[in-house]
């Protein structure tokens, strides 16, 4: 049988048969076993059959012979005599999309010549489209672009009957896949073709389709947006000025457009067309445009479309000022568009406090931007009025008005003439801005620092404007900006009850800092410095929190860093030399931290460049406070640097230098540090008594003195910043292990936990993984977790050890993890130290400070979703069984996982979970626990989540949640049984307010009466944030049932 | 429209409960931006999760606002808390408050809180329009009406008035405003609900 008839017999059966028999036919072509020509003439039968579908198979199958042959495997003669053959099938209207399939793969070959394609393209034009479907009308297209890619200059010979038979073969085109070529190549006919005898048909081939109304049907296998169509549209459109006689009137009625769609397209297509036809084309129209334009800007009502007719303005200013390079002569076009928009503008403006100022300035600023011409002219044509206005107005509600129109034409100067630093060359013409700058620069100057403090509104509008102003390239000269500097230094001292506002004045001097960083360590640094007390007595009812604020925040750069750090360290000398109590000094250290945080974050690369300066040079000052004898006679008070809390911050720094080490380093300093604090032997981090220091320095082990103890948390705090690949410079990290854990009894509350972090640290990081889950025959962790014998204060002990150990073990995905998760679920049930457990589960699955990712501790991916779905279930069946006074123990726990843990991980379990939840609403709250607070809230916020994210699962609680909500936010005024405090009720309404909206009408509608008459308390609680939260909570219970429009 | 070009004042400007800024030390670094700092564990008072009553942790609970401690002070409705909840009402012909539009002012808001909860308390306030011959005095009115019902405690009696020798027709404007059943009536009419909706969507 030949080929053609298995192809045939196959093509709708079997289409993937189907193509590999043409496959294996254009194989043996390319191979001479076949010739091109025997199968065309076998196809000859088919191809007078009655049958059309038959004449259209057959030619497919030449078709997918074609597109599987190899681009070279065709002579010419083959492909004219092929190009003959399929030209001649155009005709034949069943097989036109197989034809025109051939007709691209034959397009495909080398040896398809201009001729080929003259003849193609001839016979193309004449088809007549529109009665075909979709899908072989995009075909057909598709040859189309193909012609246009390779063959563009035949197209262009063909000239006039091409154009005319593309705009007829395209006609009534509606798909918007076939529309997205169409208008591709309608782009390309109009800006590469000559088409001056075609200017009208062409345009109303384009024009026929604005504005574009067309959603995407849903599930769009295309994705073609209306945005796409519109955007290719528009070039179109903007192609060619010819179209400019035609195209503005009907854009400027289509202005009227209820739609406000339809108007942001028609102000966008007019910018484009302005960008594109140029300045003597625009000359004519832009005076009908801007009539009409105008009041989208003056009376919107609609941000985005003022926005659309404000680039527009700008559209026409750029383009009429195309090529000029001075300020226009009076008569030209671009002066008489920019007299037009100043004579409407200017007097809105003198008027600056009224509501069409602020649209004038707009208008005003975003003409200017357009470039240095419209620029200049805007300047000089409303400046000296405007400067009048500002001298002449009384009170500073105007002049401060004024001030804000001032600012928006001066960021047009930063668009237009670009800030210090930029690259691009500076514009030809000088900036008019020149001309008024000592004025400018006196009022603003005059507006910041010559009222009154407390008209805070009025000096942050001038700030922004001197800022504008230092920023503008050679705007203003150093000496000025040094001016401004000097300024922001005063304003940052200035008193503290206004420091909120003040910290935003830092964010100008920050600005500033990234363009001139010379006159921020010249002027400001040193001026800032020089108002820090030296002593704590000095520093009493000063500011100096907020000057350390603002060189925080100037210092985060290198270099800055460097003087600040040797700055502050001089000044921590002086004041600890002085006499200060811990809490001056406590703001020092922590602007450091501060800054080293922020660097940190933003993964700066410097940080190990600071070991030297700061770890060594810090702990030799807090040990030695306390090791060296205070001198008798003088005021200084070392021991200042040894509060508990300054000993926190020294060890947040020394941890953030000491994790950015690379292994090799932390080596080094680890085993220094463990010289130092465990084997007490003189150790290179101290600086200075280091004999000394080793022989009386003993804050571990079973010679400790008490008084040495704190300053664990540094060792910690060091330990656990160290890299996992660093060895631990002990024998037996069992033994070491060990010793932690059986000091830690014995240790005061406050620095248990820096021993108990280093043990989890220690465990996580170096314990070796355990042999087998069985909890008994793994030392060192059974010995740590068995309760001892002795007194409960250590059962308590065992309790906090137990947990930090689990923490570690689960952390790092240990086969010991399940047993020791178990034996802690366990513990809820016992009478006494049941709730201490429920609140351990808090330390289990919250995120430590510092045992974290970002100091390299081993954190398996999904550790607490194992966590979860081990203990939930069990909480859940133990809650059943338990007596009432232990039931609250669970909830407890389950409030303290839920909120460690992704809401998409517990919303599946949600439905078994949710009875809990409610009863744990009915958990009392005294303020005074912040534990059992933090519970309810956590629950609240549960409840939220379930609403937003998994209300299903909520379904059949509805009305008993709405009522413990409501009597959850309810303030009982009663001294005895006072509710809940403040944070919950408000979190109780906010949950409330969710419902409307997330929960499907007819659930809530029932309790709307309920909530409302309930909310009517709440109304009257003593707190007003209270107050707010139900007022909106019952503004949208009051709306539920109005239709919705 | 009436009034096309009326003044208005900057929102930032409008008047608002000052701030009760506590710097408290050592955390005083931590209350604004410096947040980072105030979670260092203070160890200075016990912070340990495994027991309750720690609440009283010094350094960190200057964060909210308004600590949990004293609910017993009772902080009154006063002029402010009424104007906040009305001067972001939305002017039904600008996209502006009546904040903004100086409809509504702090000085022309008079309240008598009375701290005996059997005694009736007063609301006054009293409203500005924009021009003398505004036709939406009434729609204004009964916005600040509808917006302060649904958002005081019954034991309020409101009274919205146009301020005096600012309206040509504050008299009708007046009556109309405090009459109980005209306001009832007006509520039952959809189309000018639905312009109050619209107002009152900005309310925050």
């Amino acid at each position: 049988m030949a080929d053609v008839n298995l192809y045939l017999h196959n093509v709708d059966k079997n289409s993937e048969e189907a193509e590999r028999i043409a496959t294996d036919a254009a194989k043996r072509i390319e191979s001479k076993q076949l010739k091109l020509l025997d199968v065309i003439q076998s196809m000859g039968e088919y191809m007078t059959d009655d049958d059309a579908t038959v004449r259209a198979k057959s030619i497919g199958f030449l078709s997918a012979i074609l597109a599987a042959l190899d681009s070279k495997a065709l002579v010419r003669q083959q492909v004219s005599v092929i190009t003959h053959f399929l030209t001649d099938r155009l005709e034949d209207e069943t097989g036109l999309k197989e034809v025109a399939k051939g007709l691209i793969a034959l397009l495909e070959m080398q040896r398809f010549g201009p001729e080929d394609a003259e003849k193609v393209t001839l016979a193309l034009i004449k088809v007549d489209l529109h009665k075909h479907p979709q899908g072989t009308r995009f075909m057909v297209l598709k040859v189309m672009d193909v012609l246009f890619s390779r063959h563009r200059d035949v197209l262009k010979k063909l000239s006039d009957p091409f154009i005319d038979g593309f705009i007829e073969l395209i006609g009534g085109e509606k798909d918007p896949r076939n529309l997205m070529i169409v208008f591709s190549l309608l782009k390309v006919i109009i800006i590469e073709f000559d088409i001056e005898r075609h200017t009208e048909a062409l345009f109303e081939a384009c024009y026929v389709y604005y504005p574009i109304t067309f959603t995407p049907p849903p599930n769009d296998p295309y994705g073609i947006t209306a945005q796409d169509l519109k955007v290719r549209l528009r070039d179109c459109i903007a192609a060619s000025g010819r179209f400019s006689e035609h195209v503005f009137k009907p854009l400027i009625d289509k202005l009227d457009s209820t739609s406000q769609s339809v108007k942001g397209d028609v102000l966008q297509t007019m910018a484009a067309c302005a960008l594109s036809y140029g300045p003597s084309i625009m000359a004519k129209h832009f005076a009908s445009l801007w009539d009409a334009i105008k009041f989208e800007v003056l009376n919107s009502s609609d941000d985005e479309l003022a926005t659309d007719a404000l680039s527009t303005m700008q559209a026409i200013a750029a383009s009429l000022s195309y090529g000029l390079i001075d300020v226009p002569q009076p008569a030209t076009a671009q002066s008489r568009y920019l007299k037009a928009i100043v004579k409407e503008t200017l007097e809105l403006l003198k008027e600056p406090q009224q509501k069409q100022a602020k649209p004038a300035g707009q208008i005003v600023a975003s003409v200017a931007k357009a470039g240095v011409v419209p620029f200049a002219y805007i300047v000089k044509s409303t400046l000296p009025t405007l400067l009048t206005v500002y001298d002449d107005s009384e009170g500073l509600a105007k002049q401060r008005a004024m001030l804000e129109v001032f600012n928006q034409i001066l960021e047009s100067t930063a668009a237009v003439y670009g800030e210090w630093g930029e690259m691009e060359p500076y514009p030809a013409l000088e900036n008019p801005l020149l001309e008024f700058k000592d004025k400018l620069f006196d009022i603003y100057s005059r507006a910041l620092m010559g009222v009154n403090k407390e008209e805070v509104g009025f000096r942050t509008v001038a700030l922004k404007g001197l800022e504008i102003l230092s920023k503008v390239r050679k705007l203003l000269a150093d000496n000025e900006i040094g001016m401004v500097v000097q300024y922001l230094d005063e304003v940052v001292l200035e008193r503290e009850e206004e420091s909120r506002q003040e910290l935003k004045y830092a964010e100008h001097l920050l600005q500033i800092s990234t363009m001139k960083p010379n006159l921020i360590m010249e002027i400001t640094f040193p001026a800032l410095m020089a108002t820090l007390p030296d002593s704590e007595e000095e520093a009493r009812g000063k500011p100096y929190l907020v000057t350390l604020e603002a060189l925080a925040k100037l210092s985060i750069e290198r270099a800055v860093f460097e003087v600040l750090l040797t700055r502050l360290f001089n000044k921590l000398d002086i004041v600890i030399h002085n006499g200060s109590g811990p809490i001056y000094p406590r703001a020092i250290l922590s602007t450091l931290l501060y800054v080293l945080q922020k660097k940190s974050a933003a993964d700066h690369s410097d940080i190990p460049a600071f070991y030297e300066r700061l770890v060594p040079t810090l702990i030799t000052k807090t040990i030695s406070a306390l090791t060296t004898p205070v001198e008798t006679g003088t005021k200084a008070n070392p021991r200042a640097l040894i509060d508990d809390y300054m000993i926190e911050i020294t060890g947040r720094l020394v941890n953030l230098v000491v994790r950015s080490l690379d292994a090799t380093r932390q080596e080094k300093v680890l085993q220094d540090v463990f010289d130092l604090f465990v084997f007490n032997k003189p150790c290179c981090i101290i600086l200075k008594n280091r004999e000394q220091v080793a022989d009386t320095f003993r804050p571990f082990g079973p010679h400790r003195v008490e008084q040495h103890v704190p300053y664990m948390t540094i060792f910690t705090c060091i330990v656990v910043g160290i890299r996992k690949e660093v060895k631990l410079p002990v024998e037996e990290i069992s033994t070491f292990i060990t010793q932690i854990g059986a000091s830690i009894p014995t240790i005061s509350l406050p620095h248990k936990t820096s021993h108990l972090r280093l043990l989890a640290t220690i465990i996580n990081k170096w314990l070796p993984p355990s042999p087998s889950p069985d909890l008994a025959s793994n030392e060192p962790i059974s010995i740590l977790v068995r309760p001892s014998i002795s007194s409960a204060c250590s059962l308590e002990d065992t309790i906090r050890i137990a947990f930090w150990v689990t923490k570690a073990i689960t952390m790092k995905g240990d086969k010991l993890g399940e047993p020791l998760t178990l034996q802690l679920v366990d513990l809820l049930s016992d009478p006494n130290y049941g709730s201490m457990a429920a609140r351990g589960f808090a330390v289990l699955l919250g995120e430590d400070e510092l045992l974290n990712k970002q100091n390299y501790a081993v954190q398996r991916l999904l550790s607490k979703q194992k966590i979860f779905f081990l203990v939930v279930p069990k909480l859940v069946e133990a809650f059943k069984g338990s007596e009432q006074t232990i039931k609250p123990n669970y909830l407890v726990a389950l409030s303290n996982i839920l909120r460690h843990i992704p809401s998409k991980i517990f919303l599946p379990s949600l439905p078994q979970l949710v009875p809990l939840l409610l009863q744990s609403l009915d958990l009392p709250t005294p303020a005074k626990d912040q534990g059992a607070v933090d519970v309810k809230l956590a629950t609240l916020s549960t409840l939220s989540i379930t609403i937003l994210e998994s209300a299903n699962a909520l379904q059949a609680h509805v009305g008993s949640l709405i009522t413990r909500l409501l009597s959850t936010a309810t303030y009982h005024g009663d001294l005895g049984n006072p509710g809940a405090p403040r944070r919950v009720r408000k979190e109780a309404l906010s949950c409330l307010r969710i419902f409307p909206g997330t929960l499907r009408n007819e659930l809530v509608l029932p309790y709307k009466r309920q909530v409302m008459k309930g909310l009517v308390a709440c109304l009257d609680d003593p707190k007003r944030g209270v107050r707010k939260e139900a007022v909106e909570c019952r503004a949208r219970w009051a709306q539920l049932d109005e239709p919705d429009e | 429209m009436d009034n096309e070009n009326p003044t208005i004042l900057n929102a930032s400007d409008l008047p608002s409960r000052k701030r009760q800024i506590k710097r408290r030390l050592p955390s005083g670094l931590s209350n604004v931006d410096m947040g980072l700092l105030s979670s260092i564990g203070p160890t200075a008072e016990p912070n340990d999760p495994f027991s309750t009553g720690n609440v009283s942790d010094p350094l960190s609970s200057g964060e909210d606002e308004d600590s949990d401690g004293d609910d017993f002070d009772v902080e009154q409705i006063d002029e402010q808390e009424i104007y906040d909840l009305i001067s972001t009402i939305s002017d039904p012909e600008h996209p502006l408050s009546l904040g903004e539009l100086a409809v509504v002012n702090l000085p022309h808001i008079k309240v008598t809180d009375n701290q005996d909860r059997s005694v009736m308390s007063h609301v006054l306030v009293e409203i500005t329009p924009t021009i003398t011959h505004c036709s939406l005095a009434t729609v204004i009115g009964l916005g600040i009406r509808v917006r302060l019902e649904q958002a005081l405690p019954p034991r309020f009696r409101l009274d919205v008035r146009i301020r005096e020798g600012t309206h040509s027709t504050a008299d009708q404007v007046n009556k109309q405003l405090n009459d109980k059943e005209r306001v009832a009536a007006a509520c039952e009419n959809e189309s000018l609900m639905a312009v109050l909706r619209k107002m009152l969507e900005t309310c925050k």
